[in-house]
């Protein structure tokens, strides 16, 4: 089975018509996502992730490397009908919402009747169906947002590559878009998801990928991410109070949390003193600890992981 | 194919009000026809009609060469582009949404020129001949205009295309008549210009064949310079 997306040593670089200075906005970027999941593609500004997923769609061509989207070369027009895009600042024609996302199913192949159908049944997912006769030049912000996401679904892809789908919408629209997604994998679709909004990554997503400074820097199963195997959180019983003086009481229950490099020294102790070790779990972390230490200057090489 | 109806459609839609500016010309042309004495003032009538046409092929080129631009700078074009849409169908679709725009003029120009004109004692014959030559002129403008549109901005593209098209007229001024056909837009117009209610037009058939085809040629150039294109970079 093909995958979903992949980048084989994908390089891009920007150079002025005028001007010697060359942006390199990827370097040597290698990624494979499967079918099926739901991948999230963190960085900070200027990382290069719209950059990567311009080249996905074929707006763009790479300085070097090449790529695949759903087993076909990057810029298949034919690919693109079974795939949603969704642009970083969506920009949409001023028409009536309905009408405008059936001319964008047109532009798929699908019949008027068809388009028409779809047009309604996204715009209702989105929420937007008792507005979908007037003109989306009246709408705010966030609702053209709301309709830039049913016109990416409004082909029902297989493939959904959303770039910031919740920058500029309230909390509530923004759990209407993280329900949409989650039905959207439920339902065996592809999702890759650039996005800033951390927490809802960590929610939604099955791995996730973080660029900075246009070379991916870590790729992982989010939950093995999250866990920190340089730390851990020890709970255990019977043992005499005052024997670690870092530890927590709780309900009777001993907390301990210590390095990894202690964790075999301090069990021993436990059960030396002849305690009883009720749990050894690895402190979780939030993505957000972790983006932080990936982007920052100094920790930009690979460490651990599914490195690149 | 039907990619670029739609996106020819959507063009007209979105080109609605310098369409509607261009179609002012056919409304002062009816209004001469209503209110003067068409014999009497027959050779000013034709100046009218004449100007409406060089603003036809104007409108083709500004069409042209900004069509691209206004998209990529909006960032429309990367929702159209994100579906099935190849970027020789999104350059053909332009192309027939300027052709649909200007079709619309000069047909409704013909037939108000017809009344007006006709009414006045110029050949219908020559009037109809005339507005072929000048559909043809107008479609290899906007090929060009479109070719310049994938590299440059609107200004220049314009400026390029006025440029490009206007060497083979200035060449034919110095160096023989024959230089006017070599692209033969300018020439198509010209016919026009120097028509007259005592002369009949004869249409060069070589010359509108040779436009013809090389709108063609520019119409697979800008095709494949579109496809060479980084369409999200920042077009300022």
């Amino acid at each position: 089975m093909p995958k979903a997306l992949q980048f084989e040593g994908i390089g891009k670089e920007y150079r002025p018509l005028f001007g010697r200075r060359i942006v390199a906005a990827l370097k040597d970027f290698s990624l494979d996502v499967e079918c099926g999941e739901v991948f999230g593609f963190l960085g900070p500004n200027g990382a290069g992730k719209t950059t990567a997923i311009h080249l996905a769609m074929g707006f763009m061509r790479p300085t070097q490397g090449r790529g695949w989207m759903l087993g076909r070369p990057f810029g298949d027009a034919k690919t693109r009908e079974r795939v949603g895009f969704l642009a970083e600042n969506v920009a949409l024609y001023h028409r009536p919402a309905e009408q405008l996302v059936g001319f964008y199913g047109a532009l798929n192949g699908m019949t008027r009747g068809q388009s028409k159908r779809r047009a309604r049944e996204t715009l209702e997912a989105v929420g937007l169906l008792p507005e979908g006769r007037r003109n989306v030049s009246r709408f705010s912000r966030g609702m053209q947002q709301r309709v830039g996401l049913a016109q990416a679904l409004v082909n029902d892809p297989e493939l959904l590559i959303l770039d910031e789908p919740t920058s500029a919408l309230d909390p509530l629209a923004r759990v209407a878009v993280r329900e949409l997604l989650i039905a959207a994998r439920n339902a065996g679709k592809t999702v890759f998801l650039s996005s800033h909004l951390l927490s809802e990554v960590e929610l939604i997503c099955d791995r996730v990928g973080v660029l900075n400074k246009g070379k991916l820097v870590r790729v992982g199963k989010t939950s093995d991410l999250l866990q920190s195997r340089a730390e851990y959180d020890i709970t255990a019983r019977a043992i005499p109070e005052g024997s670690f003086p870092e530890a927590k009481t709780v309900d009777g229950a001993v907390h301990l949390r210590i390095p990894s490099s202690r964790q075999r020294m301090v069990l021993e102790q436990i059960w030396a003193m002849g305690g009883e070790v009720l749990s050894v779990n690895p402190l979780r972390r939030s993505l957000e600890q972790i983006f932080l230490e990936l982007t920052s200057d100094q920790s930009s090489n690979p460490g651990s992981e599914e490195h690149r | 194919m039907k990619h670029v109806i739609l996106i020819a459609i959507n063009f007209v839609r979105e080109q609605r009000w310098p369409i509607l500016v261009l179609m002012s010309w056919v409304v002062a042309l009816s209004v001469l026809g209503l209110a003067v004495n068409a014999r009497a003032n027959r050779d000013d009538i034709l100046f009218i009609f004449k100007q409406g046409a060089v603003y036809g092929v104007v409108f083709a080129v500004f069409f042209g060469a900004s069509a691209i631009y206004n998209e990529r700078k909006t960032r429309r074009i990367l929702a159209v582009l994100s579906k099935s849409v190849g970027r020789g169908e999104y350059v053909t679709g332009l192309l027939a949404g300027i052709a649909f725009s200007t079709g619309i003029y000069w047909f409704s120009m013909g037939v108000t020129a017809t009344w007006v004109l006709g009414a006045a004692g110029f050949s219908v014959h020559t009037l109809w001949q005339a507005i072929a030559c000048l559909v043809v002129a107008c479609m290899l403008s906007a090929t060009v205009a479109v070719l310049f549109s994938t590299l440059m901005n609107p200004l220049f593209a314009t400026m390029a295309t006025f440029l490009f098209l206007g060497i083979p007229a200035v060449a034919a001024t110095r160096f023989g008549s024959s230089w006017a056909h070599a692209l033969p837009a300018f020439f198509l117009i010209d016919l026009l210009m120097r028509s007259s209610f005592d002369s009949n037009l004869v249409v060069p058939w070589n010359s509108v064949i040779l436009a013809v085809a090389e709108s063609v040629f520019f119409w697979l150039t800008a095709w494949r310079v579109f496809a060479q294109r980084d369409i999200a970079v920042a077009v300022d």
